[in-house]
């Protein structure tokens, strides 16, 4: 049997429907509904769709994990009340955004203040279509699929520093240029970082990528381009240690201070895909993916969805840790953010793609032989 | 210390100041306000009460009372001075020079007792609002008895 | 480009501008304009009679009311020749530690959160609940008692309360371990603290600060040990010191007075369970000072004869030293009330200790200065 894929699900689905509708409809629309490009067209359609709406349960369902965890950490309950044990809450808030009054300082710029939260929102929640979950979860397989996400996820911050320009308020404006100092400073020793991975797999699929760790997870060679690689999401994420472009103690809340109503649902929705993504991005690069390791038995990864499943539970312990973090860490410098970036990481992380040449130069020693893993 | 030692360190350079004993401080010293600065002074330097605590005005209608409350650290005592100027002519030199720390208690007493201090660095109303025109703490600006007060209702 | 941190802002802590001029990231120069929260309690009391007073004394500073009802009602004491019997005293010592342990955890809460840590926020505010509730079992009430009168305090404690109150010195003993463990044992914590907003001992004096800022800059200076009041004269403790004159420095200081009031508290407790007495002056006219304050028509229609007279009292308030200055002239009222609250003289120093910091600092260095509005603005 063929593994199960969405786009193989919804493509069933879809010509199963319209092959029936076509047997009981009469002649000119059973022909237009049998044809192929309509197919074709309406199962990419329930395949976006479905990808879209999962990835955004999936973001909300993360957001109440944090409220509850974070909420565990400081003694007392998060959300209660909605739903089962709160899991409604975040609806319930988005729904209250979304009744506010959508309102702009009379100062601001309308298209650069109504167009950046759109903007970032899309530019953060592409990053599904990109990233596999599974084997065959994912839009394509393209062979440099690593290099598409990473560059769509520096896009981020350009859309911060227009919120945040055109807002036309001096808090908004010194947390944008904070988040923008930021990220350049992060995504150097990211880029360095994904280089090692790029090294050990040898390839910018990120497939591959995750087909490669089926023998040995990429976090035992290259633990010091981990160290580097979670460090630099976390600023990318902007979350305590690093949340200084949103800083609410000094900043009001940085650059999306003056956005209310759904241009705030906006962000802060955004805010977490981004950090789905970012934890995502740490399973697929570090821990294997979808991948489990040999020895467990066969009845926890044969499963349905079992890729999916495990994949899902490393990137809620991902997260987890970033909570952790966050419940227990204060809030560094923007000086000190700086020079950790560049003066720290970056060494760090060409430290680590030496690292990784000189493991893949030790496995093609004959003492221990090309490991048939390496592949070419 | 006690009040006849501060007198007696005092009485030669100061003979117009009169020292008389307060509990639980090292005595009041009632001094004229000319000699603000130079009795401070002493009173920081020779004395050793370096701390100034508070500098406060009371209107006793007819003339209008500054004290100040010093510290000193190596006696562990409070020491009170006060002064007394002519409602009329409500103005004195500011404490800013020998006690940075006066700067603030002095803007609270101009806004609110209204008493001019000169030279002092910058005398902008503290707590009330830009632009008000009373200074509160005048037994002249009385607070509305109960029965003053319009009550006003709205029609229904 | 000088940008309002205030009076709507997170670092506030209350309701004050702090004007800041900034070059990118660095402060050039603050000012910070006051008076969002003034009242005038001053003038107000010219109108009331001394026990309607403590009710504004309460609301001077809404975080440490006791030590502010302590303070006027020692300056009324003063001023009108009263004396207060010794389990009054006591219970008036341990009301005030008390208040400073409940304002000290405030202030944790507080600064935690200006640093960027979220979880200690909860666990100070949940402790100071504890000691919310020992006031709210002899007082009624949780922020703003009412409690001290002239010549006493209002009623003597409850069965069992010290019981209660030594568990939750137990408690809080603990819990400063955890606390410490948070925020020293954090390297970033001593990035951010240490060498931040530093104030020399000779500025503190210079520009009159007392408190813990002074203290962090090794003056051992403390009312409660260089003027004895109330029952401090009787208590072993220690005056806590740091010597870095930083932020550190005000954290370690606190958390020690903390660990100090506790070790003062539990030597109240003993006493007043070893010592039981009245807790009202008998010189005292009854409506003055009678249970559940019944200054109703008896009191207002009673001749009050007050000697003349000028009251002065200090203590060591949470924030640092309190001054109150009553002058009674022999009317119904006292004729001036003068207050001068610690942080007003600490505030106005900002600039001492805020330029030539970042932007960043600015909340931290605020934090530890330990900002009450209400007793600024009074």
């Amino acid at each position: 049997m063929a593994p199960l894929s969405l786009y193989g699900v919804s493509n069933s689905l879809v010509s199963t429907l319209l092959l029936h509708l076509a047997a009981v409809l009469p002649a000119p629309l059973s022909t237009l509904l049998s044809n192929g490009d309509l197919i074709l067209l309406l199962s990419v359609l329930v395949f976006c769709g479905t990808l879209l709406g999962a990835s955004l349960l999936n973001t909300i369902l993360l957001i109440w994990f944090e409220r509850k965890m974070l909420g565990r950490f400081m003694d007392r309950r998060g959300a209660m009340h909605v739903g089962y044990a709160g899991l409604l809450q975040n609806f319930a808030d988005g729904l209250k955004l979304f009744r506010k009054h959508t309102f702009r300082p009379q100062d601001a710029d309308p298209l650069g203040f109504f167009s950046a939260p759109t903007a970032y929102m899309v530019a953060s929640i592409v990053m599904f279509g990109i990233l596999p979950v599974s084997t065959g979860w994912s839009a394509g397989t393209l062979p440099l699929s690593l290099l598409l996400a990473l560059v769509v996820f520096s896009f981020a911050p350009l859309f911060i520093f227009l919120g945040a320009w055109s807002s036309a308020n001096k808090y908004s404006l010194i947390g944008g240029m904070r988040s923008a100092a930021q990220m350049i400073a992060y995504e150097v020793p990211i880029l360095l970082a994904v280089v090692a991975v790029v090294l050990l797999s040898g390839s910018f699929d990120l497939t591959t990528i995750v087909n490669e760790q089926r023998n040995y997870w990429f976090w035992g060679p290259l633990f010091l381009a981990l160290i580097v690689f979670v460090a630099g999401m976390l600023a990318e994420m902007e979350r305590i240690p690093f949340d200084l472009p949103e800083a609410e103690a000094e900043l009001v809340e940085g650059w999306n201070t003056e956005f209310g109503g759904m241009l705030f649902a906006f962000f802060m929705l955004a805010d977490y895909a981004r950090a789905l993504v970012g934890s995502y991005l740490i399973v697929l690069l570090f821990l294997g993916g979808w991948t489990l390791p040999s020895w467990v038995p066969a009845p926890l990864t044969n499963f349905p969805l079992a890729g999916i499943f495990w994949f899902q539970v490393k990137t809620y312990l991902v997260f987890g840790v970033f909570i952790w973090i966050r419940a227990s860490l204060p809030r560094v410098r923007t000086d000190q953010l700086l020079r950790v970036g560049w003066m720290r990481m970056i060494p760090l992380s060409l430290l680590s793609i030496v690292l990784a040449a000189l493991v893949v130069l030790a496995k093609c020693l004959p003492v221990f032989g090309c490991l048939p893993s390496m592949g070419s | 210390m006690e009040a006849e030692e501060v007198g007696a360190r005092l009485r030669e350079r100061f003979p117009d100041v009169v020292v008389e004993p307060f509990p639980g401080t090292a005595g009041r010293i009632r001094f004229p306000a000319a000699r603000l600065i130079e009795l401070l002074t002493e009173v920081r330097d020779g004395l050793g009460f370096d701390h100034l605590g508070q500098v406060g005005a009371i209107d006793w209608v007819e003339e209008r009372e500054l004290f100040y409350t010093v510290w000193s650290d190596r006696a562990k005592q409070y020491l009170f001075l006060s002064t007394r100027i002519p409602a009329g002519e409500p103005h004195l030199e500011s404490l800013t020079p020998v006690f940075p720390s006066a700067n603030w208690h002095e803007r609270e007493a101009c806004e609110l007792v209204g008493i001019t201090f000169d030279h002092h660095p910058d005398l902008r109303p503290l707590l009330t609002p830009t632009g008000y025109q009373f200074h509160p703490l005048l037994r002249s600006f009385r607070l509305h008895e109960p029965e003053e007060l319009e009550v006003k209702v709205r029609d229904v | 480009m000088w940008i309002n941190m205030g009076p709507q802002h997170p670092m506030t802590h209350g309701l004050w501008n702090l004007r800041v001029k900034i070059d990118g990231e660095l402060v050039l120069d603050v000012d910070p304009e006051m008076g969002y929260l003034h009242r005038g309690i001053e003038k107000i009391s010219e109108d009331r009679h001394y026990n309607e007073i403590i009710t504004l004394m309460d609301r001077t500073c809404y975080v440490a009311g006791m030590a502010w009802e302590h303070l006027f009602i020692q300056a009324a004491e003063h001023a009108l020749h009263i004396q207060v019997p010794e389990r009054a005293q006591w219970i008036r010592t341990m009301s005030e530690e008390f208040q400073r342990v409940a304002s000290h955890l405030m202030w944790y809460a507080a600064f935690v959160q200006d640093i960027g840590l979220m979880s200690p926020f909860l666990y100070g505010m949940r402790d100071r609940d504890l000691v919310l509730d020992l006031f709210q079992s002899y007082t009624g009430g949780r922020l703003t008692y009412e409690y001290m009168r002239v010549g006493g305090v209002r009623n003597d404690l409850p069965p069992g309360f010290t019981d209660q109150a030594r568990k939750v010195c137990d408690w809080l003993s603990d819990r400063f371990v955890e606390y410490d463990r948070l925020c020293l044992g954090s390297d970033i914590f001593h990035r951010r603290c240490d060498n931040l907003g530093v104030l020399k001992a000779s500025e503190c004096i210079r520009y009159g600060i007392t408190g813990p800022m002074l203290r962090s800059a090794g003056v051992a200076r403390d009312l409660r040990k260089d003027r004895p009041y109330a029952a401090y004269g009787q208590v072993d403790f220690e005056v806590a010191v740091a010597d870095g004159a930083d932020v550190t420095g005000r954290y370690l200081v606190r958390m020690e007075e903390l660990r100090q009031s506790l070790r003062i508290l539990r030597q109240t407790l003993d006493w007043l369970d070893r010592n039981a007495g009245p807790v009202m002056a008998e010189n005292v006219p009854r409506w003055m000072g009678a249970p559940y304050a019944p200054v109703g028509r008896e009191g207002y229609l009673l001749k009050r004869e007050y000697p003349k007279g000028v009251g002065f009292s200090a203590i060591e308030e949470p924030h640092g030293e309190a001054l109150a200055y009553v002058v009674n002239e022999g009317g119904e009222h006292p004729y001036r009330v003068k207050l001068k609250s610690p942080v007003f003289v600490n505030i106005a120093a900002a600039r001492q200790y805020l330029v030539g910091y970042r932007v960043a600092d600015i909340p931290p260095i605020m934090g530890s200065v330990d900002v009450c509005v209400g007793e600024v603005d009074r």
